[in-house]
């Protein structure tokens, strides 16, 4: 027995001797190039900062949000009040911080919403096909043909302004992109040789549908989501900056640009400080879905 | 024309007959979706029994459904849109005089967009993976993330108040004549004539204040509504103006390393003509879909713009009013907004079909 090998080559060590590449899954790919791509991380510092904040907002804020100091109405930044106060005399940075919770959640929330319902929308026109793949996607177009901020500010002139009301509007507005998205990677995964051979075997098409098809989408879904995120922050401060969304006292950043327009040429920083803070966060989920879509799928790239 | 866009368009225009159908069932349902009694929200918490009751019934309230959607299509065919509660005015007559001064804005908006977002691109493409380049997309990136409400109330600040360069809001400045068509061109035209059934058209084309100071040769008003259209439409133009250069940018990028351009090079012709006689004409068609695309985000985002520089236009009049909740015109403007976009969306897709042969529907 002196001649057997040390050891039994494995597929490790074979793969190390011919220099091949490390084995790897299509998620470590990706997250190999997105921390490989600057823009990407720079976008997720933006986002991990606010994160801080939002969970961390009674520890962070100087003062509370809502707390008016009438003799302190619209006075600039100083070294007590960093961002100076508000119209009626609230401590803008402390505003700003809380306010992170509010977008973040109304971000995330209306997104979620909106992919539950859109994702399932999608993959049942898809699946189904026929009459009610036509039913679904053509309530979807017609849902497309609204500028999205008309169709969000019609829905919330149904419900009424409010806070929820706005969000389940934005949530709204954004389910054809998903179903779309849904329905268009379920089409193409139909056709997969290896779908057929479930449903040969006789697999239940919930299980296949939830087990291979579905998770074919998720790339995609990722991608849109997290610009989708974006666009629902701004879109939800474009309502509360109406008046539409949410109400005062609450430190919502849209809100806080609405009630403090009127001081623009008298006192600026009211409006300056809100309106850094959304388009940082709406950058921050900008740069991240650019650097995902790179990351997850190298073809689309532009 | 060709049988292939001929067929595309009628195959679109089928299409187009569920949608618009969709367009209108939801405008309808938008008044009777509000929980509670329509009536009693609109005219408001001190309105008697009785003024509701004739509310109501004047209203048509009280009918079936099916018999109110199908007065309410009726209407539609007819032009009528029903009265606004708070002015009694036509709802057509209301959103007529408004529609010119955001389909103004609308087109300044655009104008400005492709200048910036077109040249921005060329520049950026030119001098590729530069530092320019860099500049250029980080700065477009950063125009994407704008609220369109704070870079509007930025602009009027600066360009308005501190450096009082631009007027920082309305349409026209107070004092500025700016005669309308109709006392132009119609001025002796008795009641009855021919020439006097155009006083709707120049009533409604008097709105358009460019196209008005142009015609009626009013110089100084043409330079005023100018100075006045330039900050909304920076504002507005924003993001557009960000995601054509994009665009433009990669469009570009993806021509100039074709062969034919080398070959261009190789001949020795300026680096100008290889530029815009070669390459730009080639990389064109992906810019136009992206601008034809972009309309109907600036539809949404005239609504937030209208309502800082107070641009008296369709989007003002949505928010005035459904803070007023005067839900007739609300419903009256969606509808009209969104016709529009179904339509300029159509006419892209038809001049796209036009312009690239490899596109056919269906297939």
């Amino acid at each position: 027995m002196a001649d057997v090998p040390e050891s039994i080559p494995t597929a490790k060590t074979r793969a190390a001797e011919l220099q091949l590449p490390p084995q790897t899954t299509l998620y470590l790919d990706a997250l190999r190039r997105l921390v490989r791509n600057r823009l990407a991380i720079a976008g997720m510092v933006i986002l991990g900062l606010l994160l801080i904040c939002a969970i961390f907002a009674e520890q962070l804020a100087p003062y509370d949000p809502i707390a008016q100091e009438l003799l302190l109405r619209r006075q600039p930044p100083s070294a007590q009040h960093w961002m100076g106060m508000d119209e009626v005399g609230r401590d803008i940075l402390s505003r700003v911080i809380f306010g992170a919770r509010i977008s973040l959640q109304i971000g995330v929330v209306s997104v979620s919403l909106a992919i539950v319902v859109g994702a399932l929308l999608g993959a049942i026109a898809g699946y189904k096909g026929g009459w009610v793949d036509d039913l679904i996607m053509r309530i979807m177009d017609i849902l497309l043909a609204f500028p999205s901020l008309l169709l969000a500010i019609a829905v919330v002139a149904i419900l009424g302004p409010g806070l929820m009301n706005m969000l389940y509007a934005i949530a709204f507005v954004s389910i054809p992109v998903y179903a779309r998205i849904v329905r268009a990677s379920v089409l193409s995964v139909k056709a997969q040789d290896y779908i057929l051979a479930a449903r040969a075997i006789g697999v239940p098409s919930t299980r296949i549908l939830f087990r291979n098809v579905l998770p074919n989408c998720l790339t995609p879904l990722i991608v849109q989501g997290t610009l989708g995120i974006a666009t629902a922050i701004l879109d939800a401060a474009g309502l509360s900056f109406l008046g539409l969304g949410a109400r005062p006292p609450t430190p919502e950043w849209g809100a806080m640009l609405g009630q403090g327009r009127g001081s623009v040429f008298t006192a600026p920083h009211i409006v300056i400080f809100p309106g850094l803070a959304i388009m940082m966060t709406v950058l921050g989920f900008n740069l991240l879905g650019d650097g995902l879509r790179d990351a997850l799928d190298p073809r689309l790239r532009i | 024309m060709e049988a292939r866009v001929t067929r595309y368009i009628a195959q679109r225009l089928v299409l187009l007959v569920p949608v618009l159908l969709g367009i209108l069932v939801i405008t309808f349902s938008m008044l009777r979706l509000i929980p509670g009694d329509p009536a009693r929200i609109m005219l408001g918490e001190h309105a008697t029994e009785e003024s509701i009751a004739r509310f109501r019934e004047a209203m048509g309230l009280d009918d079936p459904i099916h018999v109110q959607f199908w007065r309410y299509l009726t209407n539609i065919l007819h032009g009528d849109l029903g009265r606004a509660i708070r002015t009694n005015e036509k709802v057509t007559v209301e959103l007529m005089q408004r529609l010119p001064a955001t389909v103004e804005l609308t087109f300044g908006a655009m104008f400005l967009a492709c200048l910036i977002g077109i040249i921005a691109g060329i520049i950026s493409a030119y001098y590729h993976n530069s530092v320019i380049d860099l500049g250029t997309m980080v700065g477009a990136l950063v125009g994407v993330s704008m609220p369109v409400f704070w870079l509007g109330l930025i602009l009027m600040f600066i360009f308005g108040f501190k450096l009082k360069w631009l007027p920082p809001s309305g349409r026209l400045t107070v004092g500025v004549e700016l005669q309308s068509l109709t006392d132009f061109f119609l001025a002796g035209a008795a009641e009855g004539t021919w020439l006097y059934k155009l006083k709707p058209i120049t009533d409604f084309l008097s709105n358009f204040y460019i196209l008005t100071a142009v015609l009626t040769g009013n110089g100084k008003a043409l330079w005023d509504t100018v100075k006045h259209l330039i900050l909304p439409s920076l504002a507005l133009g924003s993001i557009p103006a960000a995601i054509i250069a994009r665009m433009t940018r990669s469009s570009l990028l993806e021509v100039l390393g074709e062969d034919y351009i080398r070959t261009a090079r190789a001949k020795g012709l300026a680096e100008r003509v290889v530029l815009f006689g070669h390459a730009m004409k080639n990389a064109f068609l992906p810019i136009i879909t992206v601008v034809g695309l972009q309309f109907g985000s600036l539809l949404g985002g005239a609504i937030l713009t209208e309502t800082i520089f107070s641009w008296p236009g369709m989007g003002r009049l949505v928010v005035d009013r459904i803070l007023a909740r005067d839900y007739p015109v609300v419903q009256g403007a969606v509808l009209v907004i969104a016709l529009i976009f179904v339509i300029v969306n159509l006419l892209v897709d038809i001049s796209y079909a036009y312009l690239d042969p490899r596109i056919r529907y269906g297939s």
